[in-house]
This record gives structure tokens, sequence and C-alpha cells, in this order.
């Protein structure tokens, strides 16, 4: 269960993050149904406060192996996690969207405390990552942050959306945003991802590499890919409702949620060539 | 709520540092609108109402509040009795009615007085609780004796005070949250769907009473254009030009609603006005974006199963007024939490108002009603 390092030190500072997602997931809830305007403020600062902490393990964890840490899939899972927390931090308040964190501090949640208890971050060599590949690998899981956000986004439509379907208005009516704010900024932030994804999945085939072509990994990519661009072109030509873009984007993303453990343990793409 | 006593000739209390803040007058709980609108002051009226109310009540300092649920007094004064006996003739005088208004008008001193303020300020006092209008009404009544030289430092930091305190309790409870009419409530809810309404165009069927209500409440929300079909030409073109609207023939409405996003209607019609199968096909029509109906009719004019349409949202007449009925009991639940909001402010002012009259009682000598 020890890092690379040997040391716990850093595991520490991902434990403290997670707890302060949990929180900011309990108050976030409480948000949403105390009917209180100021409430989601608690439960901005306090994500916020736990990605600060988040940040720091990160950077800890890069110190310590001289490399971006997504050498192992502890460490992949971790920074997956950050980048939507990332992606929330700019768009949340860019967007007056902070009640998203409400939804994304659970998930963010869930995906550290399954990477902290999991048996994944093994000691092995470290591989020689170099700054393409880790710019590949940053920008894909940054692309893949962003999807997180747009089907937070998706996510909170979908309650809105039933609510007024349904004629039955509760707190979380009037706590969340209206469904034309959210269709406009979940549009936006996949557009946004779209870009993002593509020049991380671009960049990919131009990253020498020993042995042979990684197609699990690869057909993954490309799955993820159409994902999005389906999200996008049907939301460019208005070829579907509202709502079943919505779920389709929630859709993609818990698919992405439930897969990216077993393609990253599977992959040999990022069996990278080691030092040595 | 506050005590709330009458005005009676006592003058127990008269040396009470905290009698230095009256208010009185007439409100919608006591008074019906037969007679509140017989004393209503114009805004044009106010600077020498007040300077007449003033001299006649033996005021230091006045606020004179009119709206069309109150006409109250806000006053500091040595002689609260004065105010509460010349009130009633100073109405009378001012207005050249012959009603006496002494049983029907009220009188608060000290901290039940500030306590009516900032419950009035707040909406509490409201007859639809909660309702914010009132305040920009104190504000205005307050900024016109501060402009004619009415007020001093007692009425300064009372109202002053009050708004703060209402800001206050708008912030920390759901008081004004949910509306409570058909119209208000329909505006929220257009609001949810579109968020901002000026880009979203309205169209009424049937020129009823309760469709042109909701349509001017929407175009009093930003929506920028209207158009009106009705089977007679004359009534629509009528509303139209009521609403500063379009008419439309009765026969061209569905050609005409392609780019609509807010459809109301209130037609007599004994059948459905708009089927599933003919929305469907007029969705196909149209770039997708959500299409908000109001079904104000009964027996109604959308068909119900429209409602299953995605980016369709349908309300009828019962749907919403369940709606506002919720909403205000919610806000009903809310007064015993605002109140407890105000509760600090009021002490805060009445800490402040012992200070300048070095009773530092005055808090409880205050809180006891006009005797009788």
């Amino acid at each position: 269960m020890l890092g690379l390092t040997g040391s716990v030190n850093d595991r520490l500072w991902l434990f403290l993050a997670t707890l302060g997602y949990l929180a900011s997931a309990g108050w976030g809830l409480y948000a949403l149904s105390s009917q209180r305007p100021l409430a989601n403020r608690g439960a901005f600062v306090l994500i916020a406060i736990a990605f600060v902490l988040h940040t720091v393990f990160l950077q800890e964890r890069g110190q310590a192996i001289q490399h971006c840490p997504i050498t192992n899939l502890f460490e992949t899972l971790a920074f997956f996690s950050w980048s939507l927390v990332l992606t929330y931090m700019v768009v949340g308040p860019a967007y007056r969207m902070s009640i998203l964190g409400a939804f994304t501090a659970p998930v963010v949640f869930l995906i550290n405390a399954f990477a902290l208890a999991a048996p994944i971050d093994l000691p092995g060599k470290l591989p020689q990552l170099g700054w393409q590949l880790e710019l590949h690998a940053t920008l894909a899981l940054l692309g893949l942050g962003v999807l997180g956000v747009a089907a937070m986004a998706g996510i909170a439509y979908l309650i809105q959306e039933r609510q007024l379907k349904r004629h039955v208005l509760t707190a979380w009516f009037y706590s969340l945003p209206n469904v034309g704010r959210l269709e406009q900024v979940q549009q936006r932030v996949l557009i946004l991802g779209f870009v993002i994804f593509s020049a991380g999945t671009i960049l990919g085939f131009f990253i020498p590499h020993r042995g042979p072509d990684d197609w699990v990994k690869i057909a993954w990519s490309a799955a993820v890919w159409c994902l999005y661009a389906v999200l996008v072109g049907v939301l460019a030509l208005g070829r579907l409702s509202h709502k079943k873009t919505a779920l389709l984007s929630v859709a993609g993303y818990v698919f992405i949620l439930l897969t990216f453990w077993g393609i990253n343990s599977l992959s040999e793409a990022h069996v990278f060539p080691h030092e040595g | 709520m506050f005590s709330r006593t009458r005005a009676r000739t006592d003058l127990s209390k008269m040396n009470s540092p905290s009698a230095h803040v009256i208010c009185g007058g007439l409100t919608f709980q006591e008074v019906p609108v037969e007679l509140r609108e017989k004393v209503a002051f114009r805004d044009g009226q106010l600077p020498d109402a007040l300077a007449q109310m003033r001299q006649m009540l033996g005021l230091r300092e006045a606020v004179l509040l009119s709206t069309c649920n109150r006409v109250e007094y806000f006053g500091a004064t040595t002689q609260p009795d004065q105010a509460a006996a010349a009130w009633p003739d100073f109405l009378r005088q001012f207005h050249a009615v012959s009603e006496d208004f002494s049983p029907l008008s009220f009188q608060l001193r000290g901290m039940p007085c500030v306590e009516h303020l900032y419950s009035v300020a707040s909406g509490l006092k409201s007859m639809v609780i909660g309702e914010t209008e009132v305040l920009g009404q104190l504000k205005d009544a307050y900024e016109v004796a501060c402009t004619h030289g009415q007020t001093g430092k007692w009425l300064n930091r009372l109202f002053q005070s009050s708004f703060a305190a209402a800001k206050s309790v708008r912030t920390h409870t759901a008081i004004t949250r949910g509306h409570v009419s058909v119209g208000s409530v329909s505006v929220e809810l257009a609001e949810k769907i579109f968020g901002d309404l000026h880009a979203c165009h309205v169209m009424v069927l049937g020129a009823g009473d309760t469709s042109e209500k909701t349509a001017r409440s929407l175009l009093g929300h930003g929506a920028p254009s209207i158009r009106v079909a009705n089977r007679t030409f004359e009534r629509a073109e009528a509303l139209a030009a009521e609403l500063g609207g379009e008419a439309v023939p009765w026969e061209h409405w569905e050609d005409r609603a392609l780019d609509v996003d807010i459809m109301i209607s209130s037609t007599s019609a004994p059948h459905y006005v708009l089927t599933r199968e003919r929305l469907e096909a007029l969705l196909q029509r149209r770039a997708r974006r959500p299409l908000f109906l109001i079904d104000l009719a009964v027996p109604r004019d959308f068909e119900p199963s429209i409602n299953l349409l995605d980016d369709v949202f349908l309300y009828d007449i019962d749907d919403l007024q369940s709606i506002a009925q919720t909403h205000l009991r919610k806000r009903q639940t809310e007064i015993t939490r605002s109140m407890e909001i105000l509760k600090p402010h009021v002490e805060r002012y009445m800490e402040w108002a012992g200070r300048q009259t070095g009773d530092p009682n005055a808090n409880n000598v205050s809180r006891g009603p006009v005797q009788a």
C-alpha cells in the first residue's frame, strides 16, 4: 500500500482531501435542500480546501518520483479526479454554477476512496515519461474531467426537468439553476472538453513507444472520442432533445467511470518504456 | 406576529426614552379597501401631507407610508398620545372626509413600533407574506421624508436599520421564495425553463382575463413580443392592442407558433385546441428548443399527454394554483424564523436608543403595549 516513494506522507494529503470532498458532498446536499441562498458557499469553501490538499498530494508525489504523477493506477485515478475538480473550480464560479459541487464532490470522493482503498499504489520502476507523454496523458485526463463536469450539469438538468415535468417543485428546484442555463453550460463545456480530449488523443499518436500498439486502450480512447463527437454533434445539429443529450453525457461518464480502472489495468500502452 | 394595540389616551409611558419612536395608522387587516382608498396619499401629496401631519401630530420627525394595503405614520415624539388622538383628525382634514378612523387606527410605541417596522419591511405583515414591493415603498416614503427634512437621528437610524433587517431576513430565509399567484408562478416556471425571458416569444390563444394577466406578467419580466389569436378576430385585435402585441387570425395560429416559446391558452372550446398529434407535427417544423404551455382553460385546451413529449412543459390551471398555495404555506412557516432573525436587529436599535437617552432599561420599558 505504500507509494512509490515508500512513504505514507503524500497519501495522507489525498486522504485529507478525500475527507474534505466527503464533507463538501454532505454540505452540498444540505445546501440543495435548505433553500438558504448562501448555504452553498460553505460547500464551495470545503471543496476548494479539499482541492488544495489534493493538489498538494499531486505535487508531493510528483516531486518524490520526479515525474508527472500518473505512473500507476493510483496516481492516475487521483489525477483523473483532480482534473474533474479543476474543471469544476473553473466552470462553477465562471458560470455561477457552484451548486454543481453538490454532484461533483460525491463522485470525487468515491474515486479517491477507491484509489486509497484498492491495492493499486504499487511500487515499480519509474517510467521515462517525457514531455509528449506527460502532455498527452494530462490533456486526455483533463478532457475526461471536463466531460465529468458536463455530466454533472446533465444530472442537474435531469433533476430539474423531472421536477418541471411532474409539477413537483421541491427545495432542489429553487437551488438548482434553470434548465436553459444548464443546457448552455453543458454545451460549452462539452465543446471545450472535446477540443482538449482530441488534442490529447492526437498527441498520443506521435509518442514513440516500444512494443506492439495497445489496441485495448486505443479502442477505448476511440470510443470515448466518438462519444464526445456524438454529443457535440447532436448539440450542434439539434438532433436530440435536451433530455436525451443530458442522459447521453451522464451515461457516457458513467461508462468511463466503470471502465477506467479495468482498461488501465489491462492496457499495455501504459507499460511505458522503462529507464535502463 | 408582534403585538398590536389600539391607540389609547394614557400618559404613563410619556417619559420613557423608548417612546421616542412611534408608529400608527390603518392596515388592510382591520380596514376595508373602501375606507383605505379614501385616505390613501398620492406621491405628489406626500410632501404637504408630511408637513401637515408632523404639525398636527406633534412629531419631531415623521415618515408617511401610503400603499394599497396600509396608510401608516412613523414618528419621533415625546407626546405619543397627542399623535394618536390627532391622527384621525389629520386624515379627515387632509382628505376632506367625514369618517371616524379612531376605532380603526392603531398605535405602537418603542420596541413594538420597531418590531412592527422591521416586520413590515421584511414583508411579514403583508397581505401576500414575503412580498418585497413594500420594502421599495418604505424606501420611497423614507426618501421623500428625508428629502423634505422631516427625519432626524431617530427615524434615520430606525429606517436604515429596518432595510438591513429586511435584507437579512430575505437572505437567510425562504420568506420571499415561491410565487403565490397564477401569473407570477407562470413567470417563475418560465424563468426556470428559459432563464432570461428577454428572448422568449409569447402567444395567447383566447382572450380571457387570466391569460391576459399571465401574459402581462411575462411581458413585465422581459418577454419581447406577444401574439394573440382568438376565434373572434376583433377581440384578438383589442387584446393585442392592449398588450402591445400582434393579432393573429385563428386559422393561422399554428403557423405563427413556430418560433413561440411560451403559449398561454384560455379558449372556451369544448375540445382540445392542441392535441399531442398536432403538436408533434408542429415540433417537427420548429427548431429544437423548450416549449412552455400554460393551459388556463376549463375544459382544458391542451391534451394532457403533451407533457410526455421531450422539451415540452405543460401546466394547467390546477397545477399553477396548487403551486401557488404550496408557496404560500411555505412562506407562512418561515415567519417564526424571520422573527428570530429580526430580534437582534431590534435589540441593537433599542440599545442604541437607550444610549441616546441614557436609559439602560429602555428595552424593558418599551416592551409593554400602549396602556388602556
